[in-house]
């Protein structure tokens, strides 16, 4: 007779700091799981014979192989197999939205025990970090092909980590001064420690992918002319034209994009002035508009440097983008939600500051055709509340530079490239594109899966194919 | 403004989309990116399926549904005005086509409780709401497009 095996449906919370210690450092939120933990968590997997979780993972992790690999306290052989599929395990750990994704689908999930997928992919990327080497693996010869990728973020990285393993040479080109897109503007040190990101460049950086930093395409040199020079060129330069309200009093001073609030905070480091030399306005109160993952990390930063500090979001909790674990976290911390409202106007003092933001309250109206209830401004409910710092969180757009210098790029409605699904090709020739630029703004592990589509597309194309 | 027949009041109509199909044209060729080009001439494309409608009605076959009061977001009502430029984008131009309509249905409104003849206001009432329709479509779309982690 077989041993039925106990179901064990108590997912391994990872420790964390409390709220009240870390709503005043930028440190990360939680520590990761400790071996222990990692181990009763993996031995929690069932091993389906048919892995829904790697079907829904979108750069097809064999994420049964190295959760049982963990089981067994086999880590090295656990970060080889995630490393196969994914190049930036460290920070798809930590960002991913798991819960949508690989854990959603997970059998558990129907007993509310989904595994903690994301948090032991995690686990094994921070313990290979903590062995002081990482294995390198051997680069085949030159094939004599080279090709430009333009952008550092996680689409771009992902391409150029992948072409370099197949013998092409590889040049980023970057527009700011250092690699990782959003994952060094955008996403806050208490959420994904920047020398984690850093740790993951310098690796392809070690594989031989060559670097140019400040180089804005479009700017410094045009599409069209690298592709002088490079036999395929792809474009993962994200989307990052933040969008504003288009309302009156948002080019009073205190009015932030998201981007510039965050690039300010996480690039320049202005939290840490004056170690860092770009200080960020210590603001007492500050309002962040929207609902989305951005918008808690802009609220949760307002904290941290000592504002109160309010999310204003116009449907209700049910509806927010952003991560559950995000929102609870930032309720947790002491954000302020007003939800159901809408901002209608900034007023300004004298100086040309803003003072306060005139509200609207909402309420969900009737489904429409669509089904979706969509929020009605209530008649008469307008107020004030003082602010002296509002951040725009709404979204973005990818930039409209590229676009418009490239002449035959076929472009979305919202400047987005477009390219094919599952190829990343373009309209033009020798030109891909994925990440934010061709989708607007998304997830890391999308930008990576369909960095990891176009690379296969590039490899294929250089190799006599044609690449569609 | 004065108008003699029902008719008198649909030609009126049929002008105003034409100027409007004409405005986004004329806009499409100013555009210095082709996809927001297109986007205009979409619009115009719009207008003239307007116009269309109501040239049905004018041959006295049945165009429109009388249906209960559109619904508003109040997009139009809350965003700034837009300027047009050759470098607008999806955004300005949604807001430029939603602002027109709204200010077209309250044309149609103002002459609807303006009239004294009922049947002339009614039509006025189903013309103003025509274009709340149309407003209507274009906040949906700002909603969706722009308004999604708002």
């Amino acid at each position: 007779m077989t041993e039925k095996k106990v179901l064990d449906l108590i997912r391994r919370e990872m420790p964390k700091q409390p709220p009240e210690v870390r709503k005043f450092n930028f440190n990360e939120v939680a520590f990761g799981y400790s071996e222990e933990l990692a181990v009763e968590e993996a031995k929690r997997c069932i091993q389906c014979k048919k892995a829904h979780c790697v079907q829904n993972c979108p750069v097809e992790i064999d994420i049964p192989a190295f959760i049982q690999c963990v089981a067994d306290r086999n880590f090295a052989e656990g970060i080889r197999i995630i490393k196969q599929k994914n190049c930036l395990p460290a920070i798809c750990g930590r960002v991913c939205p798991q819960e949508d994704q690989c854990e959603k689908v997970c059998t558990l999930v129907k007993k509310e025990g989904q595994l903690a997928i994301g948090r032991i992919e995690r686990f094994l990327a921070d313990w290979e970090a903590r062995q002081g080497h990482v294995d390198m693996p051997e680069i085949p010869e030159w094939t004599g092909k080279k090709v430009a990728v333009i952008g550092g973020g996680p689409a771009g990285l992902t391409v150029a980590g992948d072409l370099i393993l197949r013998g092409h040479k590889v040049t980023i080109f970057e527009a700011l001064h250092k690699l990782g897109g959003v994952l060094v503007y955008g996403i806050p040190e208490f959420r994904l420690p920047k020398a984690i990101v850093n740790r993951e460049v310098d690796y392809l950086k070690s594989l031989g992918v060559e670097v140019y930093t400040d180089f804005v395409v479009g700017k410094t040199q045009t599409m069209d002319s690298l592709l002088e020079e490079y036999d395929a060129a792809f474009v993962g330069s994200g989307a990052g034209l933040p969008w504003f309200m288009e309302i009156p009093g948002e080019n009073l001073n205190g009015v932030y994009s998201a981007n510039e609030y965050l690039t300010r905070l996480n690039l320049m480091k202005g939290y840490l002035f004056p170690t860092y030399h770009t200080p960020i306005k210590a603001h007492k109160r500050v309002a962040v508009v929207g609902g989305g993952n951005v918008a808690m990390d802009c609220a949760r930063s307002a904290l941290r440097l000592g504002a109160e500090s309010r999310i204003v979001y116009r449907r209700s909790r049910e509806e927010l983008p952003a991560r559950m674990e995000e929102i609870e976290n930032a309720e947790e911390e002491g954000v302020i939600f007003d939800f159901l409202t809408l901002p209608l106007r900034y007023n300004g003092d004298a100086s040309g500051w803003v003072k306060e933001m005139i509200v609207q309250k909402m309420e969900l109206g009737e489904p429409d055709a669509s089904g979706r209830r969509r929020p009605v401004p209530i008649e008469g409910s307008e107020v004030a509340v003082p602010v002296d710092a509002v951040v725009c969180a709404i979204g973005n757009s990818p930039n409209p530079l590229i676009g418009s210098t490239t002449p035959g790029l076929l472009l979305g409605k919202k400047g987005n490239i477009e390219a094919d699904e599952e190829t990343g090709k373009t309209s033009r020739d020798k030109i891909w594109a994925g990440g934010d630029v061709v989708t607007g703004a998304a997830t890391v592990i999308l930008a990576m899966g369909a960095g990891r589509k176009a690379a296969n597309s590039i490899h294929e194309y250089l190799m006599g194919g044609d690449g569609e | 403004m004065q108008f003699e027949s029902l008719v008198a009041v649909l030609e009126f109509a049929v002008r105003k989309e034409e100027e409007a199909a004409e405005f986004y044209t004329d806009l499409a060729r100013s555009m210095v990116q082709p996809h927001i080009a297109r986007i205009f001439e979409e619009f115009a494309a719009e207008e003239m399926e307007h116009k269309r409608k109501i040239l049905i009605v004018m041959t006295g076959r049945p165009g429109w549904i009388p249906q209960a009061r559109i619904k508003d977001l109040h997009v139009a009502d809350i965003v700034e005005d837009v300027v047009p430029s050759s470098d607008m984008g999806y955004q300005q131009a949604l807001i430029l086509a939603m602002k027109a309509e709204k200010a077209a249905y309250l044309l149609y409104m103002e002459l609807s409780s303006a009239s004294e003849d009922d049947a002339m206001k009614d039509l006025f009432y189903l013309l103003a709401q025509e274009e709340a329709r149309h407003r209507l479509r274009f906040e949906v779309e700002y909603d969706e497009q722009f308004s999604g982690e708002n």
